[in-house]
């Protein structure tokens, strides 16, 4: 019997968000398939790849460091970051905000803001330092300081929705990332709160939260999956925003990333470890349901938007 | 040894002595002043809150106490320690728990038509309302010098000889009573009697004029509330009713507390008393007293309650019911009378207890499930019982399937800062202006009755008011800013119901965040076994016919509210029938009729159980049902369309 394909229509699309100005501007979501199902359908936009940078410099890996060598400012780190190959966009991590790690001021906080946000011409998206009170502070200001910047802002949570949503998404126009943890109620629970805010459902992207694989990614996988399920199977508008996972984060913390070689001899080299786990999480968040990653590693970045252009 | 004075807002002080260091709610528990303390005094829930009026206590802040509130003297009571001399004041919200005995008065028709509905409906059903125990009069020739029969066998005789039976028995209380009655009566007598076949059972000899009323006694114990009723077992008259708070929430809100508690040395006896007499036997004494009738004149109990309050009031092992592989000592039994455990009735009145299905659907669901009438039905019905537990059964005259989910106290006003239950002061109903957020209220008790705080029906009503007035997000949180809306220090948002002037209490009554989140989980909890029960049986919710719902939760429960909060399935309202308390009118009919107790043996042995924590679904279910209505909003279309 020869094989007769039958494309699974949906008759729903995930919303298409627009971050960043001009010709570099990039559109997330947009879909009508599940990922890379595009012998249903041709995928509208491709998942895209962001790369990582902190404002607490870079982290202590060779490939890393050597590739932002010469880089001394956050600007001109932060060009390096936009010219890596296989880069979308880049992301600003405020991690010194925490008050429980350097707690830096807002005021010197939002100069690393401005510094980046001049210094590239690619779409930003800035994340907070991820304790709700600084960032219900933050995050507001971040907005206001990239006002015109059409940027990303991670991320809204239930408990500081209302301060980040409200500045973020009604006051000066950028995107807002709506963060929840690893459950579809408790996205769309966010959702309908931040929409019934007054802020555009077009306007949001979801962090659904995630894990580095092995470090209970199946919740992670059936989370994305069920998003995707019901945004395009029963058209439910409170779940069709776009995901956007931040996967260096999970990654480069675990011992997989950490162990020391002297400690571990049988794991190989500690560099290639990191990479494997940045890849292998960004690979499987992409095939469960993400329109875009954040990384760190150039290696990684080039591996997964080969990856992407090959599949769509 | 120092002083400790309890202050009350209605009542006397009470005053006894303790040693340096003992727990002020320990001392209270000891001399019998009720402190609510639903968490059994881990200092988690912030409930036992009491207010210094003179002396000084090792008692650290806890997040439940506001620095303000600290300078003003309120103490958690269950982690101050004692450190001399004291007098503190016990705010009436807290002590409204066990006092309040309430005897109801039987002239109002609403009192009783719950419970006569139920007597009609059985016996619309084909059971006829009859039960063994009987008058008989009994006429024996007086003994001579030539007839010296002893007074035991002369009344056996006479009792064969009229009836026909082989066997009478005669117990020692009635043994002791026959001499002098028969010889004040001329050996002209009525007896009560427990008739079977072959067999008849003395409990009682009369003068052959007296007015002879058989009393019975119908109970429910709920983990909450207990309630009563006192009848005539021929007529099926109430002749009295009450209800009292559970002497044992002292020892913990719920039945896993309990059961922790009553594994201590002397726990078990402690439980036990409290029910008993601490709960049980005032409230006999008080209705008796108040239709003047003896107690000594019960001569029958039927008692329905879930299986760890049946287990604490026999004194059984309660442990295994909360351990796995959760099992009971038993799920009926029929050896139990009055006088085992100490209640103050006729001594050898036999107890009926409502049968158990497991360790969480007990005998008051069986109970309720007789009267709501679900197993003669073609019709699907839902059954809901909403107490400290919430249980739910659902199915018709050809199958039943019973589940229960842990709703927590909030229904019964437990869990909520200033939760209480349906009694005098608290607030059973509630509107608010969605212009001027001014809330309109109606309060049990008297007319010009203060609030002095929220009862189950209150919290539906108020929290559904808050949502449909925008002024909490379907996640419970405050959205909107007005006069009554207030933020503490960790920017926790309120909603002032009465400000201390409005109030019955030296409190204001207020809704916080945390009320509202546990109550948004109490009601999670019932409407994801609803769903998780359904959709196990392939059943949509559009296929229910008839929902009946139980407990103790205030009579007036808008079920357009409950609807609305996404605690009931969004189903036509005409479908949704309160029907008070059914374990108590459940247990009413099986004390009046063998047939009605044997039919709930009967639908007992017919119920499936869904364990729901064994049912993956279910957590998913319930987080989704944690948001008002309820995250998928298509379940609750006439809600979405306001």
């Amino acid at each position: 019997m020869p094989f007769n394909q039958k494309p699974q229509k949906f008759n729903a699309n995930i919303n298409t968000v627009e971050i960043g100005c001009g010709d570099k501007a990039i559109k997330l979501g947009g879909e009508c398939t599940f990922p890379f199902y595009t012998f249903d359908a041709p995928t509208e936009n491709a998942p895209k790849v962001g790369v990582e940078i902190s404002d607490m410099g870079l982290i202590n890996v060779p490939g890393i460091q050597e590739y932002y060598a010469g880089a001394a400012t956050m600007a001109e780190i932060a060009k390096k970051a936009e010219a890596m190959e296989g880069a979308d966009f880049v992301c600003l991590r405020l991690e010194g905000g925490d008050p429980n790690g350097a707690d830096k001021s807002i005021e010197e906080l939002i100069a690393v803001v401005k510094e980046v946000g001049e210094a590239v011409s690619c779409p930003l998206v800035v994340e907070g330092c991820k304790n709700v009170e600084k960032d219900s502070e933050l995050l507001p200001k971040v907005a206001e300081a990239l006002q015109g910047k059409n940027v990303l802002v991670l991320s809204a949570r239930e408990e500081d929705y209302k301060a980040v949503g409200a500045a973020a998404g009604l006051a000066y126009n950028q995107k807002v990332g709506a963060e929840s943890a690893v459950d579809i109620n408790l996205a769309k629970q966010l959702n309908v709160v931040t929409t019934q805010l007054g802020v555009k459902a077009q306007d949001i992207v979801m962090n659904v939260g995630s894990a580095a694989v092995g470090y209970g990614f199946e919740y992670v996988v059936s989370t994305m999956d069920r998003i995707k399920g019901a945004a395009l199977s029963q058209n439910d508008n409170m779940l069709q925003m776009p995901i956007i996972t931040p996967v260096a984060d999970e990654t480069w913390g675990v011992k997989e990333a950490m162990a020391s070689e002297e400690d571990m001899p049988e794991w190989g080299p500690l560099e290639e470890r990191g990479i494997s786990m940045e890849v292998q999480t960004a690979a499987a968040v992409l095939a469960s349901g993400s329109d875009a990653v954040i990384l760190r590693h150039p290696k990684s970045v080039a591996t997964i938007s080969k990856m992407i252009k090959e599949l769509v | 040894m120092f002083k400790v004075t309890f202050k009350f807002e209605n009542g006397e002080d009470v005053t006894t002595f303790a040693q340096e260091g003992e727990i002020l709610l320990e001392v209270a528990r000891k001399t019998n002043v009720a402190i609510d303390a639903p968490c059994s005094g881990n200092a988690s829930c912030g409930k036992c809150k009491v207010k210094l009026v003179a002396g000084e206590m090792n008692s650290p802040k806890t997040r439940h106490i506001s620095d303000e509130e600290y300078a003003e003297g309120w103490r958690l009571a269950c982690v101050s320690k004692l450190t001399g001399d004291v007098e503190v004041q016990v705010p009436d919200i807290a002590s409204a728990y066990r006092s309040r005995m309430k005897v109801a008065d039987l002239s109002s028709k609403e009192e009783i038509a719950i419970f006569d509905q139920a007597k009609s409906d059985v016996e619309a059903a084909g059971i006829t309302l009859k039960n063994s125990l009987d008058i008989i009069h009994v006429t024996m020739d007086e003994p001579t010098l030539d007839d010296t029969m002893p007074d035991n066998e002369r009344l056996m005789r006479a009792i064969k000889r009229e009836t026909g039976v082989k066997r009478v028995r005669l117990p020692y209380s009635a043994l002791r009573k026959i001499s002098v009655v028969f010889r004040e009566n001329h050996f002209d007598v009525q007896c009560i009697v427990r008739r079977t076949a072959n067999d008849i059972f003395v409990y009682d000899v009369y003068g052959r004029d007296e007015k002879v009323v058989i009393g019975g006694l119908a109970i429910d114990i709920g983990t909450t509330t207990v309630s009563a009723l006192l009848v005539n077992m021929q007529t099926g008259e109430i002749l009295g009713k009450a209800s009292a708070g559970n002497g044992q929430i002292r020892y913990g809100a719920d039945v896993i507390n309990r059961i922790i508690e009553s594994m201590k040395p002397g726990g078990s006896e402690k439980l036990q008393d409290a029910v008993v007499n601490e709960t049980i036997n005032p409230m006999i004494e008080q209705m008796c007293r108040s239709c003047g009738f003896s107690p000594l004149h019960i001569y029958r109990m039927c008692i329905a309650s879930n299986t760890t309050m049946n287990h604490l009031l026999t004194g059984m092992n309660g442990d295994p019911i909360r351990m796995e592989p959760y099992i009971p000592t038993f799920y009926k039994t029929n050896s139990l009378f009055a006088s085992d455990i100490g209640i103050r009735v006729n001594p050898d009145a036999h107890i009926i207890l409502a049968p158990n299905i497991g360790s969480y659907v007990g005998g008051d669901i069986t109970a309720g499930t007789l009267v709501s009438m679900l197993w003669n039905r073609p019709e699907f019905s839902l059954f809901i019982d909403l107490g400290t537990n919430g249980e739910l059964v659902f199915g018709n005259s050809d199958f039943m399937m019973s589940c229960a989910c842990s709703a927590g106290p909030a229904f019964e006003g437990g869990d909520i800062s200033c939760g209480m239950r349906a009694t005098d002061g608290a607030i059973e109903a509630c509107t608010i202006d969605a212009e001027t957020m001014e809330p309109s209220y109606s309060i049990i008790g008297d007319e010009g009755e203060k609030p002095i705080g929220l009862c189950g029906s209150g919290i539906i009503d108020v929290i559904s008011e808050l949502f449909r007035t925008g002024i909490i997000n379907p996640k419970g949180k405050f959205v909107r800013e007005g006069k009554r809306v207030r933020h503490d220090e960790y920017g926790m948002g309120s909603y002032v119901l009465a400000f201390e002037e409005e109030s019955g209490t030296v409190k204001e009554v207020e809704i916080n965040e945390v009320d509202i989140d546990n109550f948004i989980r109490a009601k999670g909890a019932i409407f994801s076994a609803i769903r998780t029960m359904l959709v196990s049986l392939d059943f949509d919710i559009s296929m229910i016919d008839d929902v009946y719902v139980a407990g103790g939760i205030g009579s007036g429960i808008n079920m357009k509210n409950a609807v609305r909060i996404g605690m009931f399935p969004d189903i036509p309202l005409e479908k949704f029938h309160y029907i008070g308390n059914s374990s108590l009118s459940g247990a009413y009919t099986m004390l009046l009729s063998k047939e009605a107790e044997q039919k709930c043996y009967e639908i007992a042995s017919n119920m499936t159980y869904l364990e729901l924590s064994t049912v993956p679904s279910y957590m998913d279910e319930f987080v989704a049902c944690c948001f008002i209505p309820h995250t998928d909003t298509s379940l609750f279309p006439s809600v979405t369309e306001q």
